[in-house]
Formats: C-alpha cells, structure tokens, sequence
C-alpha cells in the first residue's frame, strides 16, 4: 500500500460518488415516476444501447474474474474469449426479432413478450423471477471486484469478519444510496468516468507491462515454467484428487468444459434484464447489427485483460489470503509493478468499473419487478409515483441479495457467481428466443420445463464441491452418465428443452388449451417507420394486441 | 392469419438471409470446436497457437459480422422496395 495511491483512489471515488448524487439534478426531471427513475427519462438514445451492451463486458468480471482464473492455472479461464466471440452473431441474428415485436407490442421486458406470446401470466412470472434472482450474483460479482481492490489498496482492519468486510459495506452503501436517489441517470453519467479511466488503464497495462517484463514469450514461458512446477510439486495431491493440475491450455477431458462454459455463457448473456433494456433502448433494428458489428473490437482487449492473471505470474506477484486469493492478483500487479499514483488510477478504474454495471443491473432487476410482478399480480392500477417508490426499493432488495451471496460463497473464485447467474437465465432461453422463431412449444410444457431446468440446475451446483468450499464450488459436472465435465448451464438447458419438447406433445394430444398468442409472423420483421411501430417503447403503456 | 394473402414481408430476401445465416457460422462454430486450436504450436510473436489463433478469431467475426451488417442493410432495403410497391398495388395485407 502507498499513501500516494490510496490518495488517488479515494479522490477518483469521491469525484465519482458527488456525481452520482449530483445526477438526480442532471436533466431535472421528476424522479417520482418509473420512467425518469428507471429509464433515465429513455432520452439516451443509441448511446444508452452503447454503453450498456459495452459495459457488460467491461465489468469486474473483466479486470478480476477472468484474469483470476488465468493466474490460478485454470484450463478453462480463457473461455472468455470465445463466449464474447460467438455472442455477437447470436446478437444479430436473435435479438432485432425480440426489437421489432416488442416495438409494435409495447413490450418493455422479456416476460412482456412471453406473457403476450403465449397469453401466461404464470410464464411472464418465471421469467421475471429468473431475471431477479440471476441478477444478484451478477451484482456480486461487481461487489467482490470492489473488494479485491480494497483489499490490495490496504483498506480494512483485520481480525474479525465485520473489519474485513466494513469498506465493501461502505462501497455497497455508497452505490445504493445515489441508485436510490438518481436511478438511472447516475451510472449513465459515471459512465463517462469510468470509460475514460478503464480505456486508459487497460491501454497502458497491455502494453506497458509486457515491456517491462520482458515481452509475451516471456511472461507464457514463465508461466508455464510455474505450473509445471506446481503439478510436480502436488503430483500426490493431483493423483489424490484433491488438487487440479494447472495449465495454459484445455487437455482433451475439459474440450466439452471449454466449449459449453463459452456458448451456455454466450447464450445467458443476451437473456439478462439489463441487456434487453440496453437491446430495447436503440432507435431500430440496424442500431442492434450495428452494434453486433462493432462490439467484437472489445473482445481483443478482453482477451489482452484476460493474460494479465499471466502477466501476473510473470511478475512474480503473490496473492494474500489462505488459501491464496487469485481474484488479487491484478490489483496486485498493479501494485507491485506501476508507480503509486497510476496504481490509485488502476484500482479507481475497477472498482468504478463495478459500480457503473452494479447500478444498472440492480435498476433493470427493479423494473423487471415492478413491470411484471407488482403490477401484474398486486396494484394493476398503481400510480408512476407508486411504481417509482417500489422500484427504488426493489433496487435495494437486489443489492442486498447479491452481498448475501458475496458473504455466504467463496469469494476465492468470483467468476463462479457469475456463472451460477448464467445457470438460472438460461432456462428463459427456450420462452424467449425459440419463441421468436415458432410457436411450436405449449405454455405449460414451457413452464414445466423451466422448473426443470431450475431444479437440475441448482441441484446439480450445490453439489459441487471445490478444495476451498462444499457447495456451489464450479460451473463444471459430469454430463450424466459419462465422465466428461461440462458447464452445468447447459445440461440444465438440455433438461429443460427435453421435457418442453415431451410435454407439449402431451398437452398437444390432450388438446389443453394452448392459450391466446398476441402476436403475428409479421410482427418479428417490423422496423421503425411501419404501421403501429413505436419509435420508443413507454414502460406505462399496456403491452397490446 | 393471412395465410392466403401474397406474403411481401415474410423473408423478403430468403436467398440474403441464408448467406447471412452461412457468414455467420463459422463465428459461432469455430471457437467452439476446441481441438481445432488446442495446440502450443506454432507459436506466433511468444504467443502460443491456442491463444493467437482465438485472437485471429475475434478478427474474422469482427469481418463476417460487418459483412452480414452490409446484407441486411441490403435486405432491409429490398423489404421496404416491395412493400412500397405492395401499397401501390393496393394490397396492404
């Protein structure tokens, strides 16, 4: 720790926390209504649908998550890469269909469309509640991002759990308070902050660092050098299997891992309540290709962020904690290896980094519950002040929820929270986005098979044991029946689709009513400028025929 | 619905869309297919082959995905041309 970098810190997160308040004054409006509260006003146009798709992935998910897996030797981490490769023709194939009939429908969120796709509220239900409850360890993610950065930066007194953790609750407080306070407007204009600090940032430290230490063949030799080291020095424990060999790259058995960890996160990604907000927000279908097109640039800086958790083995950097902390590791390169004030400017551009995406997901979880359980279910007649109060309450509840899963797992792998998130999403994927194409599935088939999905899911994670936790320790399990690893997201998916797809020929042969299907074939294609195309969609309007 | 009626917006361009469908693949299928890359050689400026070939993969979907953008501006373009002249014929659906 230096005073010089501790300083820098605090001054960037200070500036940041004054505009997050300073925001409910920016483009004054009434925030008493859902409207202004949660969208913003909806006046951020394509640049809203920018940095929200962008920010999903520039997150703490990026700067510590990834590189953590890397530098704990974890065959499989750099399935980031291919996940933010293969999602962008996803994007572009999928998500303009869900733009056009949400447009003409007045859709706002996913359970809109499934409610209006297949006339179940008890559908739109599940998806809204699976939105929320994979939100939180999403929003953990952020939080432990912060934390790490703490952490390093030499905050916190030690000795009992409530010191360790008292600058998380503070940081926690400080981001629920000014989302309370400026809903959507106060990420939107931090955002400006933390694009400009995490560009820098990453610019200097993909190139920089290499330089100093030698160049990339250097920094992937030492790397190798340690985990071969590491697997002979624990071979006993290996062949025991109480430890996991290291290496840079997946051996045959963990093909499966590698290859279902990137498509079942890729497929999640796109289902999140804060990125079909984002999808929603652009003016007409081609802002979405156009952004689909674009997006893949980031992807090569993801994967320059990604080496890093080698940079960090390069450098020689050793993680605190026992057993050692790999979610560390970057904060401490940049502690150890830039001069102190820049070190400030790195740790500030993280744990911004996660507040910006933490607030938004928290708001798009709240809308999600306010559009489609609240009003749905108890006050069809609430008032946009009402809605506003539940929904800031809500974006609390959220946040709270996702500190209970930072403090009930283990924090050693924070990636695992985000994967477990992936799990649950997933199971709106079949309601969702093979309802675009066809109509195919039955309602309750669906339902049925969500529950499916969920249960296996949860099951099957909890199940998991790691070396430092009993439960929820991976995203991997063996595929039934076989010995092969795969991410647990999609046998979960492939649960659910088997027993949709048997159910719905049942409830076809029984002829159980299949329920009333708002929408038209032509509906998936409409664009701005067709009849009965809303240029923005009004989050009070009733989603109609 | 108007399944009888001449259908202009449904796929206007079938043979478009399928190219664009066929672009797209190989960003989807090849970083999937591990043991294509899971090699150390040959390696490329110190980078292994398993990580410079993903970086080589981000460049070609970054490609293809601009190429399927450039189609369906396309697409688009030939949907609103039939549907201007479905109006002119009278036939609005």
């Amino acid at each position: 720790m230096s005073a010089v970098a501790v300083t820098v810190f605090v001054f960037l997160f200070l500036v940041v926390t004054v505009m997050g308040f300073a925001a409910a004054r920016w483009r004054r409006a009434d925030l008493n209504s859902l409207d202004e509260w949660g969208l913003g006003g909806r006046g951020f146009g394509t640049f809203i649908a920018w940095f929200l798709i962008g920010g999903d992935l520039y997150t703490a998910y990026t700067f510590i998550a990834v590189p953590a897996t890397l530098y704990a030797g974890s065959a499989v981490g750099f399935f980031a890469v291919p996940y933010t490769i293969v999602v962008y023709p996803l994007i572009f194939l999928f998500l303009p269909r869900l733009w056009s009939v949400s447009h003409r429908h007045g859709y706002v969120t996913p359970a809109d469309f499934v409610e209006g796709r297949y006339g179940s509220r008890t559908l739109a239900l599940a998806v809204a509640l699976t939105g929320i409850l994979a939100t939180a360890p999403y929003i953990a993610l952020q939080l432990v991002g912060i934390q790490s950065v703490l952490q390093v930066a030499g905050f916190g007194g030690s000795g009992n759990w409530f010191l360790e953790d008292l600058p998380l609750f503070i940081a926690f407080a400080v981001l629920a308070a000014y989302t309370y306070s400026s809903g959507l407007r106060a990420p939107a204009l931090i955002a400006f902050v933390k694009d400009v600090l995490i560009y820098v940032v990453i610019i200097v430290a993909v190139i920089y660092l290499p330089t100093k230490l030698g160049g990339w063949g250097h920094i992937f030799d030492a790397t190798n050098a340690s985990f071969t080291q590491f697997n002979t020095d624990n071979a006993d424990a290996i062949a025991a299997g109480q430890a996991a060999p290291k290496a840079m790259i997946p051996p045959p058995t963990l093909h499966w891992a590698y290859a279902s960890l990137a498509l079942g996160s890729a497929l999640a990604l796109f289902m999140y309540p804060h990125s079909v907000t984002g999808v929603l927000s652009t003016r007409n279908r081609g802002v979405i290709r156009r952004n689909a097109a674009m997006l893949p640039a980031y992807s090569f800086l993801l994967g320059l962020l990604a080496l890093l958790g080698f940079v960090a083995i390069a450098a020689g950097v050793q993680v605190a904690g026992d057993p050692p902390n790999p979610q560390l590791a970057v904060p401490q390169l940049f502690e150890n290896e830039f001069p102190p004030w820049f070190a400030g400017v790195g740790y500030a551009a993280i744990a911004i980094g996660a507040l910006v995406p933490a607030a938004i997901m928290s708001i798009a979880a709240a809308n999600l519950f306010t559009r489609n359980i609240y009003r749905a279910y108890f006050r069809p007649d609430a008032t946009p002040r009402e809605e506003a109060q539940v929904s800031k309450i809500v974006s609390l509840v959220v946040k709270v929820g996702a500190l209970v899963f930072v403090l009930a797992l283990s924090r050693s792998f924070a990636i695992n929270l985000q994967l477990l998130g992936g799990v649950w999403i997933l199971q709106t994927f079949p309601a969702i986005v093979v309802g675009l194409y066809t109509r195919w599935f039955h309602r309750w088939a669906l339902l049925i098979g969500w529950a499916a999905g969920m249960a296996y899911g949860t099951w099957t994670a909890y199940g998991v044991a790691s070396p430092t936790q009993a439960h929820f320790g991976g995203p991997l399990a063996n595929f039934p029946t076989t010995d092969t690893k795969v991410y647990i997201a999609a046998t979960a998916f492939a649960v659910n689709l088997i027993v949709s797809i048997v159910l719905t020929l049942v409830f076809r042969a029984a002829k159980v009513d299949p329920g009333e299907d708002q929408t038209r074939w032509d509906d998936y294609a409409a664009d701005l400028g067709d009849e009965d195309v809303a240029a923005e969609v009004d989050p009070h309007a009733p989603a109609h025929a | 619905m108007s399944q009888h009626a001449p259908a202009p917006t449904r796929r206007p361009s079938p043979g478009l869309w399928a190219l664009i469908i066929v672009i797209l693949l190989p960003a989807v299928v090849i970083p999937l297919w591990v043991p294509l890359y899971d090699k150390t050689d040959p390696a490329l400026w110190g980078f292994p082959f398993f990580f410079w070939f993903q970086f080589a993969l981000i460049l070609m979907s970054a490609v293809l995905t601009a190429l399927a953008y450039s189609l369906s501006l396309a697409a688009d373009r030939r949907r609103q041309a039939q549907r201007r002249t479905g109006r002119e014929d009278g036939d609005l659906r």
